[in-house]
């Protein structure tokens, strides 16, 4: 446990993001370790997607550096603007990170089984065999084993949320990247996914989840971070987030947060 | 009636009917392929690529597939001194080919990009390089979509084979003319009218039973 605060396993410097003239990222650090918990929260449009979606390639960062267990996917040159590895290389070091989208994007046509079995076949190249007990474990783990051979399309949106989370484990990713999962669901099917990402935090899994549940966030993060106008305001502990935070703009965040419900 | 008759007439139009199916079949298995290698060189990012495909598309539907016809069959011998001439069926074969790939093109890119971009994230997300995301993701959902309009297509290349006709090939509509011709019997026309209808309904149970296939699942 002694040298678990030097396990670093996600490193970023200085990431700078513009849609044309839309300055979203305005210069993040951060920097994770093995088997935490991070919660982002923040007001919309303060660029809590785009941050997670520079970690894991789906849109490339200006300026600054991206590094995930330790390789680079995005370096920074002398003027400090980003240079990536090749595609290729980057796809690979990326497939480390999984990814929860708030719309499940789900393949549609593909059976539950066949959505969480399609990567490790096709991409690692594992025998079928082997992937299908995996894949059938980890439908056990989110509570839809007898859903295997179901389509998507027949599950309600809290099923959806929970074989996307089961594809992408089924990767064996070292941090699992969660965009809002349950923004996209009726309230009463929030719970059901919340408990089952609650399950992997007691499982350990390093996870930075973008959401607006508050009481969620409090009860399950190691760190909160905190974006407003593109950058991290804060980065602590629950507590002093929620309790009594020292930012006039996280007070304000929280207010209007209980006030819409 | 006189039955021998009818029988032979029969005989003699759908001989021409083997021909336009012939066509038919031919025109489906190249025109398919190589619209869909259109379709992806329409969505790549090579500028000069879309440039030329968008210049194909527009030229092969926007004019008219029998002047098309007369351009293989007559006009080419003709520009290139002899140097490239086809026979009557061989230039129906290159004109329907290169025209219904055209459509096809243009009905494979609409199914293509109407597949959310959330596909291609979910499928990058998880490791998959673009050329399995589109084989194994893409293609298989945009598959579902282009069914409907590749349906009419079939249609109307069973219904444009009769166009063959006027290069000399021997097909449905000019074995019915021949016949009508010889002996002033519209009866020709109405057995041609028969056999298209049949070939046609044909077309369009096949087209249903692979509709039915895919409805296992909806796209959102
Ligand atoms: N692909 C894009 N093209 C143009 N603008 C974009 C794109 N993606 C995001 N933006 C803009 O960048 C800003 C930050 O977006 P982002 O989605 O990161 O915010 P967010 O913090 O996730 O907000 P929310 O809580 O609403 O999800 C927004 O103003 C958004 O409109
Ligand atoms: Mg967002």
């Amino acid at each position: 446990m002694m040298d678990k605060e030097f396990m670093e396993i996600l490193r970023t410097h200085n990431l700078h993001k513009s849609f044309g003239k839309l300055h979203v990222l305005k210069g993040v650090n951060l920097s994770v370790e093995k088997g935490q918990i991070l919660s982002v929260i923040g007001p919309s449009g303060s660029g809590k997607s785009t941050l997670l979606r520079l970690l894991n390639h789906l849109e490339t960062a200006d300026r600054g550096s991206i590094f995930i267990g330790g390789e680079a996917i995005a370096r920074e040159d002398e003027n400090g603007n980003s240079v990536y590895l090749p595609a290729k290389e980057v796809l690979k070091i990326c497939s480390r990170l999984g990814m929860v989208f708030q719309n499940f994007n789900l393949f549609p046509h593909k059976s539950v089984i066949e959505n969480l079995m399609e990567a490790p076949i096709m991409v690692k190249g594992l025998p079928k065999e082997e992937v299908e007990q995996k894949c059938m474990q980890l439908l056990k783990k989110v509570g839809l084993t007898e859903k295997f051979d179901v389509y998507p399309g027949q599950l309600s949106g809290g099923q959806q949320q929970r074989v996307a989370i089961a594809r992408a484990l089924a990767m064996d990713p070292e941090i699992m990247l969660f965009d809002e999962p349950t923004s996209a669901l009726d309230p009463e099917l929030i719970g059901e996914v919340l408990e089952t990402i609650k399950t992997l935090a007691a499982e350990n899994t390093t996870m930075i989840i973008v959401t607006h549940e508050m009481t969620f966030a409090r009860e399950i993060s190691d760190r909160v971070l905190f974006m407003d106008d593109g950058q991290i305001l804060v980065d602590g502990e629950p507590d002093e987030i929620f309790k009594d935070p020292d930012h006039q703009r996280i007070r304000t965040f929280l207010q209007k947060i209980l006030e819409k419900r | 009636m006189d039955f021998q008759y009818l029988f032979d007439i029969t005989k003699y139009i759908a001989f021409g009917a083997g021909v336009t199916v012939l066509v038919f079949i031919v025109t489906l298995v190249f025109s398919v392929p190589f619209g869909i290698f259109c379709a992806l060189g329409k969505l790549s990012r090579f500028r000069i690529l879309h440039g030329l495909l968008g210049i194909y598309t527009w030229v092969f539907r926007g004019t008219p597939l029998l002047l098309q016809l007369f351009f293989t069959y007559y006009g080419l011998p003709m520009i290139t001194n002899g140097a490239v001439k086809f026979s009557p069926l061989m230039a129906a074969f290159v004109t329907f080919i290169i025209n219904y790939a055209a459509y096809f093109t243009e009905i494979f890119r609409a199914g293509i990009q109407s597949i959310g971009k959330g596909q291609y994230e979910a499928a990058k997300a998880l490791g998959m390089r673009p050329r399995l995301t589109m084989q194994r993701i893409i293609l298989p959902q945009a598959v579902k979509l282009i069914l409907p309009p590749m349906g009419n297509e079939a249609i109307n290349l069973i219904k444009d084979t009769a166009l063959c006709s006027v290069i000399t090939v021997t097909e449905m509509l000019r074995n019915a003319n021949r016949v009508m011709s010889r002996d002033f019997n519209v009866g020709a026309l109405v057995i041609a009218a028969c056999l298209y209808l049949l070939l046609t309904f044909v077309v369009i149970q096949v087209f249903r039973k692979l509709e039915k296939h895919f409805a296992y699942y909806q796209i959102k």
